[in-house]
Order: structure tokens, then C-alpha cells, then sequence
């Protein structure tokens, strides 16, 4: 039986402002999981519960296979983890991380971190103190892709970064997966990083998981409908039927499970289908969150 | 312990290295000074006892409150190590920072006393219990940085700690069975510099034993 990259199940954790409510999630190795949300919706508690760092109030969480927190130590040997927020040792030289690390990590490939080390345009002899935003996402990512992890957990890791390093970062993403028993779990706000690389997209807002699915069944699922209703026209009510806006003669429908039935039935109840547009994930990441926030509020 | 246990202190010894040999070097410098005169013995000893106490306010600060203030303990804690394990190398790591300048300086006010004619060797106990002291107390600041996140906190135990040395020097020394003995001409162990002794001892261990029994039942590690 393959064992999951990693699992959540019913994972709820509480503070005082703010709580993780029934978080499951599951990768399988190879894959590439987006996780998309809001600032503050619980992206890096989710990401430290997995790294054994919080520990969770309940629900059960496994890495690789292994109980977390309880056998984090064998797990993480497996794991990179790279994290905006997260800074190397200021005092030391890029060149000292990796000799640090090498001797942790048994599985470190020296050949393949100075290919980095170039790829990345780094200067190892460089205290850390001394790099740029970019210079250390880099270095950071370095540390992690060479050791050759089974899985990479990623939080925001091209927050602040320019346009040049970013592409830079996940060019190097896209290539770590070419090795398919390797999975990333990637966090991030930016839907246009996340809709690059990922083939599986998770939305969380305010601790809860709003959706999760594949990239394509999600792009394919929602829709934005321009429809004209005559006068007294009134569309079904409809579970399919996410946002209705109104702009004068014309109405926006948006869609989160889109088929020629949908259309044939709004067709039925008298309105004219101007125009169906496609979705990018940023719209449909927008719309499902509203969604989600209109539901709780009711 | 690990091999990761001692790859960590390695790496403290490492990113503290500077540190550790300015403090020995200026601290061997003080003692020197203290060997050369009357005035040079005065300066030197204030020198010597503020090196101390300053290494070990900077280490604790630096090494867990700097760690985690600029984020980098997240780096560590990635690595394949619990939030406890991480505090027990941090622990053992910076101990063994402050021990090996404190040991040596230690050292060398012991030898000053026993060399140098002009100090009579009665100071031999003082000088014992004033080292056992500042190890005690750098001990608190270390278990205040383990164990406290807020930095006001943190200065607080600091600050604290820093008022304990001139308050130890003016009690411990005013302590008769301690002062009397001071000008003797050979050293005088008697109970009241075991009892001094044994409660120092217990601070130390105290303070090393609460970061180990708090940290694992910990929840959150960032």
C-alpha cells in the first residue's frame, strides 16, 4: 500500500483569536498541493501543526506515515521545510549551512546543491546577515532541495520575492517533481504561483477548508455566466448557482459545478447566456471564499 | 546523547566562538591587571567579574531570545528534532559556552590568589563562592530565556540577576564566618562557605532541571 505524503484528519487547534476548525487534508506522493488562503485563514499553523511545531488540540496527523508529533524526529529526516518567515543563522556563511546540514542529513547531495549554489547564483563565502530577501529564499530553498526530501513543505516561500527569483524558484519546483515519489505541499496567496505548479488546489479561509480538488476539475467546474433576463424573469434557485450580481439589464451567475444541464435549464427559465467565461483560479479562490463567508455568516 | 545533540553544540561552540575567546582573552587580560598593582587590582577585579556577567547575559540573549525573535529557531526546528530535544541541545550548547570561559577565568582568580603575595590565600573561599555564584545566576538567565518568550520578561530576570551580583558581594562578604577568615592566611572552609556552596549548587541544578521538565509538556514551540 502506498503511504500518503502526509494526512490530516479532523485536525482542530485553538487560540485565543483564532482557530484551526476541522482541518483534513491528504497528498499523495508526487503531487503538488496548493494551499491557498487569505492571509491570517491558518496556512502556516496548519503547515507548523504537520511540522510537529504546534501540536494540534485533536484529530490525527501523519507524515510519511509516521504519527506527528510523536515520531516528528523520524519524519522530518524525510522533510524540507522552507517557510517565509523562517530566517538561517545570521552569523554564518551559506557555505557553513550546508556543511551543517550535510552532516544532519545523510542523503544531502553536494553535487546537486553547488549546482544550486550556480543555478541560484549564490555566493557561499556570504554571512546570511549580508543577503537579499531573494538571495535568502534561495538559500534557504538550497538547504532543502539538497537533501533530497521526500516531501517539501513550502509556506509562501516566494512571498517578497521579485518576479526574476520567483520564476527562478519555481522553475527548481517543477524540476524537483520530476522525481515522482517526491511530493510539495506549497502555501501561498499568490493563486498565479499556485495555479503554475500545483495539479492539486486547497482553500482554507478563517481555519476552515473551504474546497479542495484538482487543478483542472477546479478550472473546469467553475464558470462565469453574462446572462440577460427579460423583465420578470427569475432564475431557479440552485445549489450550483454560487453568486448572482446584477448590473443593470445584465447578470454575472457564477458557477461552481458548471454542465450543459446548467445551461439549458437557465436557458428554460427565459434568460439569454451572452457569454460563458472561463475562470482563473484567483476569481474562483475569491468566489469560493465569499461564498464560504456568506454561508457562516447566515 | 545524539549525534544531531552534538552537532548542535558544536555549531553553538561555532556561531559563539568570537565571544568565548574576547571573554577569555579580556578576562586573562583583567586578572593581569589585577597581578600588577594596587589600583590595577581593582580595576582588574571589576574587570574580571564583568566579563563574566556580561557573557553570560549575552549568550542566553542572543543565542534563544535573538534566535527567536529573528526567526531562525524555525530553521533549526525544521530539522529532525523536537521542540524538547532543540531546548536541551540550546541548554547544553550555551552551558558549555559560558562554562568554558567561566572555568578559565575562575581558574585564574584562584591562581592569583594562591600567586600573588599581596592577597592573602583567606580570599580562596570568597573567590570560589563568588564563581559558583555567577555560574548560578548566568543558570537563571538561561532557564528565563528557555522558558520565557516575552522579551520584557526576559530583560526583567536579566536585570534582576544583575542586581543579585552587588547584593551576593555585600551580603555573602559581610556573612562573618566568611569576612573573618578573609585576611587569614590560609583558607578557611567552614560551614557557612559549604552552606553558601550547597546553595548555589541547588540554584543551578534548579534552574538547569526546570527547562527540562516544562519544555516537553509545551504545545506550541514558535
Amino acid at each position: 500500500m502506498k503511504t500518503s505524503a502526509f494526512e490530516m484528519r479532523n485536525v482542530r487547534k485553538a487560540f485565543r483569536f483564532f482557530a484551526l476548525d476541522d482541518v483534513s487534508l491528504e497528498l499523495e506522493p508526487g503531487q503538488i498541493m496548493g494551499f491557498v488562503g487569505p492571509n491570517g485563514a491558518g496556512k502556516s499553523t496548519t503547515l507548523r501543526i504537520l511540522m510537529g511545531l504546534v501540536h494540534a488540540d485533536g484529530g490525527e496527523v501523519r507524515l510519511l506515515g509516521h504519527p506527528i508529533p510523536r515520531d516528528q524526529r523520524v519524519a522530518k529526516r524525510d522533510i524540507g521545510f522552507v517557510s517565509s518567515d523562517m530566517r538561517l543563522f545570521q552569523q554564518a556563511t551559506l557555505s557553513w549551512h550546508m556543511r551543517f546540514v550535510a552532516s544532519i542529513y545523510s542523503e544531502w547531495d553536494a553535487a546537486y546543491a553547488t549546482l544550486l549554489v550556480r543555478r541560484f547564483n549564490l555566493q557561499p563565502e556570504q554571512t546570511v546577515k549580508n543577503l537579499s530577501t531573494g538571495e535568502h529564499a534561495k538559500a534557504a530553498l538550497l538547504l532543502a532541495l539538497a537533501r533530497r526530501p521526500r516531501l517539501l513543505i513550502l509556506d509562501e516561500p516566494t512571498a517578497g520575492l521579485d518576479p526574476v527569483a520567483r520564476h527562478e524558484v519555481l522553475a527548481e519546483l517543477m524540476e524537483v517533481l520530476r522525481d515522482e515519489r517526491r511530493a510539495i505541499l506549497f502555501s501561498s496567496h499568490n493563486t498565479v504561483d499556485v495555479e503554475r505548479i500545483s495539479d492539486r488546489i486547497t482553500f482554507i479561509d478563517r481555519g476552515r477548508v473551504v474546497d479542495s480538488s484538482n487543478k483542472e476539475e477546479f478550472l473546469e467546474r467553475w464558470r462565469r455566466l453574462q446572462l440577460q433576463l427579460g423583465a420578470g424573469i427569475r432564475l431557479p434557485q440552485s445549489p450550483e448557482i454560487v453568486d448572482l450580481s446584477v448590473d443593470g439589464q445584465f447578470t454575472t451567475l457564477t458557477t461552481d459545478r458548471f454542465t450543459p444541464e446548467l445551461a439549458t435549464q437557465i436557458q428554460q427559465a427565459g434568460a439569454t447566456i451572452l457569454e460563458v467565461q472561463r475562470m482563473s483560479l484567483e476569481e474562483i479562490f475569491v468566489a469560493n471564499v465569499m461564498r464560504h463567508r456568506k454561508e457562516r455568516a447566515q | 546523547m545524539s549525534s544531531l545533540t552534538i552537532t548542535l553544540v558544536t555549531r553553538e561552540l561555532y556561531l559563539n566562538r568570537w565571544l568565548i575567546a574576547t571573554a577569555i582573552f579580556a578576562g586573562l587580560l583583567s586578572v593581569y591587571l589585577a597581578s600588577t598593582s594596587q589600583m590595577g587590582y581593582r580595576i582588574g577585579v571589576l574587570a574580571w567579574l564583568t566579563i563574566i556577567v556580561t557573557i553570560g547575559v549575552i549568550l542566553p540573549m542572543y543565542g534563544i531570545h535573538q534566535e527567536r525573535k529573528d526567526h531562525s529557531l524555525l530553521f533549526a526546528l525544521s530539522l529532525p528534532l523536537s521542540g524538547a530535544d532543540y531546548a536541551r541541545a540550546k541548554m547544553l550548547g550555551l552551558l558549555l559556552c559560558f562554562f568554558l570561559p567561566w572555568f578559565i577565568l575562575s581558574l585564574a582568580a584562584v591562581v592569583l590568589v594562591l600567586a600573588m603575595p599581596g592577597i592573602p590565600d583567606g580570599m580562596l573561599p570568597f573567590v570560589v563562592l563568588l564563581s559558583g555564584f555567577l555560574i548560578a545566576n548566568f543558570s537563571l538567565v538561561l532557564c528565563g530565556a528557555l522558558l520565557m518568550t516575552s522579551e520584557a520578561l526576559i530583560i526583567s530576570v536579566v536585570i534582576v540577576t544583575n542586581m543579585c551580583v552587588s547584593l551576593f558581594l555585600f551580603i555573602v562578604f559581610s556573612i562573618p564566618g566568611i569576612n573573618d577568615y578573609v585576611q587569614s592566611a590560609v583558607p578557611v572552609w567552614n560551614e557557612v562557605v559549604w552552606t553558601v556552596l550547597i546553595v548555589e549548587v541547588a540554584v543551578l541544578s534548579f534552574a538547569l532541571l526546570l527547562p527540562l521538565l516544562v519544555i516537553p509538556r509545551r504545545r506550541t514551540f514558535i
